[in-house]
């Protein structure tokens, strides 16, 4: 344009024909540099459109639920896992998605899954409870299990938030396409990526009305505007838009363009995350696969794409219901759907979920975990980009039920005199599998800050005592469970020159007490005497063998838990000794997929032996008795005393930190109350983190602790105040498990051995019969 | 205690063994013992009624039956229907895939000791032809998934242990069949099975004198 104005001014004689000469040359010129500029734009189109499209994060995803009969597993919290995966009610499960709950009964159309060792199909399962029991399940011929498919916990985003759950053309709900080319571009499968009949229309909304309001723009080149070119409005953008709306039409076929289309297109906005494309969507606003959505929810998705934000059902449900109901009539004025059916739909209510997150920031503390394993293996862009498929052992049910427990238990404590607020971590772990189950990072579970459980090193205190009791019943020929061990004052060397008397909690001495009892009181002067007699340095490789490495100096105070460690440490070395003395690395991953679900890596169960069953299992019966008639006690005001339970308490100088750690047969969970400035919380472990404990141990139905005895291990009667061999006979004996060979003799018995009445009367009639000789 | 009597006498008369019971001793420390305490009450008991899954029954055999986070406890087992107790000639068909289990590498099939149930059992005949696809690593899933479901049972950590074996991984089959024998008191077949293989896992790792130690074990288990 500027050309004509400079050529004008040399209006000449003669110069007519140099100026067609000039006009021809510049012509020629902007020919070939439209020619140059098409040939880089076609590059461009190409470049992007036949590479990989979109980066696509990792997905993270929690463990599947596994449906089987003898399983734990109650009504409610089947239902809420369920709703969680965004089933839907009906009056018979016909669909995948779908559920008919009734009161013991609850029928599921499972959606299927590929998973790393195979796929799981969609299928019709009836599950049938009883209690907090899986009394049956039925389904296909001779179904003995099924799974559910993993609920989505969160994706492993880059820097600039983009997201996207990739669909194809053959995987969209009835309908989707139809009326989104029916809204958006009705010539869509005419035109060659521009419509001239749409601009002339556009251009006469926008003259009339002074101001560009109407696009007129093609699904083409609404797709070339997000892929490609920034959002600002103006004419050349226009014009490069078009030629590379036809560019795209020239390489590719309408079915790749529209299903492009269908995961590009911006719907919505998730804080600082923005949705884009059906796929994402249905998730964002459902909680649903976008093959499930109904008619009335295709409506309203595809009424968003004119403005995401000025229709969104959540913020303007008004708008957002007038504008599907548009689109619905729409679509039955062009005879696609009956008018009964757009009544029907137009009936319905949006269905979007309240909430509206997209796992990203629900459960930071277990993402964190997540991550930290993952990029041992994964370069950051691999995980931001390549859309893999991370499983996980997260279990949302039991993390619940910590989160509860957690914020529960912080409430009733109330606030600390100074206004400061308390602090809590928790951490569960499969007692058997080594798999983290559920993560709390601190009082506020959806904080994605500074995570405590992973991260906050603390002094355990008298956490550290089983790894004393252990070292001790190592040496059978010296300790067993009733080993007498004197509990009277004791003072140490602490270091070179500095002596050191720990007291009791309670500031009294309680003389001997049998070895198992000493631990379940947790008295501080029979447990520093008897980890001085096998030896710190012994006291502190036994922590080690349990899993945790540490540089702890071999001062006697370690013998009370002087050394720090953080929640997750100490998961580790309890889950060593739930675990039979097989030691095994914390996993959070189970394994991970392609984006196109081909196997890539997994993490498989290890184990290391450390400890003999039977020393293991001499520890867990003392720390029965810790929950039994110790420190733990008040487990039983909320678990069956029927379940067998095993743990310690510890608390550490002037009570700033509160910890728990025990385990049923199945979890293991270790829970800290203290505050992030270090100072005194005024709890012990008892009436701090044990109640967080308990809380979720009431909730969590946990299976009582195995009584099996391994081979190495023999009951034996002794009497608990000498620690010597007994007898049934005898009053307060006891029958405790011993390291075989090593159990005491029993006692003589406290039953007269022979009936000496008889022996009177033989004595007496043989006498009798002598005095007879004697007459 | 009253079920764990009954284990014992349901396994020694399924296993038609009264050997002296395995005492495994992992650190040498402790005599080794029979677990005779193991073997009382031995009455017989059938497992072969084909009856619905949900229904109780008084076969008294006691399977660990698994809970949602891994753990397990003793509850009465059910046969599934038409299910034949697995066999060391070892041909089960479970409703999932109606394969065979064919003849593992190290010791036969399956240990004849005692039914496993459903799940469990499903899981292992998967695995095992994932196996003989060439899939171990999705055996290796699969068995992880029954261990998730039944953590105790040693038929499982034998065929992970095995499984592991032919990946390699002679250290880690070593430590799982280990882990097998803590559970496998009372079961002298399966415990001999698991010696075995504890015995090839060391000889791969170039220990001659632990693998005789090893096959020493299983002699005497058996």
């Amino acid at each position: 344009m500027a050309n004509k104005r400079k050529s004008r001014g040399k209006g000449k004689s003669g110069g007519r024909s140099r100026l067609w000469g000039w006009l021809l040359k510049l012509g020629l010129v902007g020919l070939v540099l439209v020619g140059a500029l098409a040939v880089y734009l076609d590059a461009i189109v190409q470049e992007k459109f036949s590479g990989k499209r979109w980066a696509v994060p990792a997905k993270v995803f929690a463990r599947p639920l596994e449906l089987y009969a003898g399983r734990s597993l109650s009504r409610d919290d089947f239902l809420t896992e369920l709703k969680a995966l965004g089933y839907r009610q009906s009056n018979a499960a016909n669909g995948p998605g779908q559920m008919a709950v009734g009161g013991s009964r609850i029928d599921v159309y499972t959606r299927g899954f590929q998973f790393f060792e195979g796929a799981e199909r969609a299928q019709r399962v009836s599950v049938r409870f009883d209690g907090n029991r899986v009394a049956g399940i039925s389904g296909a011929q001779g179904l003995v299990m099924a799974r559910l498919e993993p609920l989505l916990i969160g994706g492993i985003y880059p820097a600039h938030n983009e997201d996207r759950i990739l669909i194809r053309l053959d995987q969209t709900p009835p309908y989707l396409v139809d009326s989104l080319v029916a809204v958006e571009d009705r010539e869509f499968f005419q035109h060659f990526g521009v419509s001239p009949k749409g601009i002339a229309r556009a251009m006469f909304v926008n003259l009339t009305s002074g101001s560009l309001r109407q696009g007129g723009s093609t699904l083409t080149q609404q797709l070339v505007k997000n892929f490609y070119l920034t959002a600002d409005r103006n004419i050349i953008r226009k014009g490069l838009e078009a030629m590379m709306a036809v560019l795209l039409e020239l390489h590719y076929s309408k079915e790749e363009i529209l299903e492009a289309y269908l995961n590009e297109v911006f719907l919505g906005q998730d804080g600082n995350r923005a949705v884009h494309g059906f796929g994402l969507a249905s998730q964002y606003y459902f909680a649903q696969p976008l093959q499930e959505l109904q008619l009335h929810q295709v409506a309203l998705l595809v009424g968003m794409v004119k403005g995401a934000s000025y229709y969104n059902p959540r913020r303007n449900p008004e708008r957002a219901t007038t504008r599907r109901n548009l689109v619905l009539d729409l679509m039955a004025e062009q005879g696609m759907i009956s008018e009964q059916q757009a009544t029907d739909a137009k009936n319905k209510p949006l269905d979007v979920t309240r909430g509206g997150s997209l796992a990203n920031t629900s459960y930071p503390a277990f993402m964190d975990l997540v991550k930290r394993q993952l990029r041992a293996d994964y370069r950051d862009e691999d995980l931001t980009s390549e859309g893999l498929r991370i499983f996980t052992s997260f279990d949302p049910l039991l993390q619940h039920k910590a989160e509860t427990a957690v914020q529960a238990t912080l409430k009733r404590f109330g606030e600390t005199p100074d206004k400061t607020p308390l602090e809590a971590a928790m951490l569960v772990t499969g007692a058997q599998t080594g798999e983290v189950l559920a993560v709390v990072g601190g009082a506020n579970p959806r904080f994605s800050g500074f995570n405590r459980a992973l991260d906050a090193s603390r002094p355990i205190g008298s956490l550290i005592k089983p790894a004393i009791y252990l070292s001790a019943l190592e040496k059978p020929e010296r300790y067993s469970l009733i080993t007498p061990i004197d509990d009277a004052p004791i003072t140490l060397e602490a270091e070179p020159g500095k002596t050191w008397t720990p007291q009791n909690y309670d500031r009294t001495s309680h003389g001997q007490v049998p070895l198992y009892l000493a631990l379940a009181k947790s008295y501080n002067q029979a447990a520093v005497r008897l980890g001085s007699e096998v030896g710190v340095d012994t006291v502190l490789n036994t922590v080690r063998r349990l899993g945790v490495d540490h540089d702890w100096p071999a001062y006697p105070a370690m013998l009370l838990g002087a050394g720090a460690m953080t929640p997750m440490q100490v998961a580790d070395m309890y889950q060593t000794i739930a675990n039979g003395g097989f030691n095994t690395p914390l996993r959070a991953i189970r394994n991970v997929l392609t984006a196109e679900g081909e196997p890539l890596k997994r993490y498989p169960f290890e184990v290391r032996q450390r400890f003999d069953s039977a020393t293991i299992y001499l520890t867990q019966q003392a720390m029965t008795h810790v929950m039994r008639e110790g420190t733990g006690r008040s487990a039983y005001n909320q678990v069956p005393s029927s379940v067998r339970l095993a743990g310690k308490t510890g608390t550490t100088n002037d009570l700033r930190d509160s910890w728990f750690a025990g385990f049923s047969d199945d979890l293991v969970a270790v829970t800290w109350v203290g505050r992030d400035d270090n100072d005194r919380t005024r709890l012990t472990g008892a009436t701090g983190a044990l109640q967080v404990w308990n809380a979720f141990m009431g909730a969590a139905h946990p299976q009582s602790l195995a009584d099996v005895p391994p081979a190495e291990i023999v009951m034996a009667w002794a009497d608990p105040a000498t620690g010597l061999g007994s007898d049934p006979s005898c009053e307060g004996s006891v029958e405790i498990p011993f390291r075989a060979g090593y159990q005491p003799l029993p006692g003589p018995g406290c039953k007269p051995v022979i009936d000496t009445e008889v022996i009177r009367d033989g004595a007496n009639r043989v006498l009798d019969t002598i005095r007879d000789w004697l007459r | 205690m009253r079920q764990v009597a009954l284990l014992g006498a349901v396994i020694a008369v399924l296993s038609g063994c009264a050997g002296s019971g395995g005492a495994i001793p992992v650190v040498d420390s402790g005599r080794p013992v029979s677990n005779e305490d193991m073997r009382t009450g031995a009455g017989r008991v059938t497992t072969q009624t084909p009856q619905a899954p949900a229904a109780q029954s008084d076969s008294g055999v006691v399977v660990m039956v698994p809970d949602g986070q891994g753990g397990s406890s003793a509850v009465q087992s059910y046969p599934l229907d038409n299910q034949p107790a697995i066999s060391s000639s070892g041909v089960s068909s479970t409703p999932i895939s109606g394969s065979s289990v064919g003849s593992a590498s190290a010791s036969g099939a399956l240990q004849a000791d005692e039914q496993l149930d459903g799940p469990v059992l499903a899981l292992l005949t998967t695995a095992r032809q994932q196996e003989s696809n060439g899939d171990l690593n999705g055996a290796n899933a699969s068995l992880e998934r029954a261990m998730r479901i039944a953590p105790r049972e040693p038929q499982v950590l034998y065929r992970l242990a095995q499984v592991r074996l032919s990946q390699g991984d002679a250290a880690q089959a070593e430590q799982l069949a280990r882990r097998g024998l803590a559970y496998a008191s009372g079961r002298p077949s399966l415990q001999a099975g698991l010696w075995e293989l504890v015995a090839q896992a060391r000889e791969q790792q170039g220990d001659a004198a632990g693998a005789e130690q090893a096959r020493q074990r299983a002699r005497v288990s058996l």
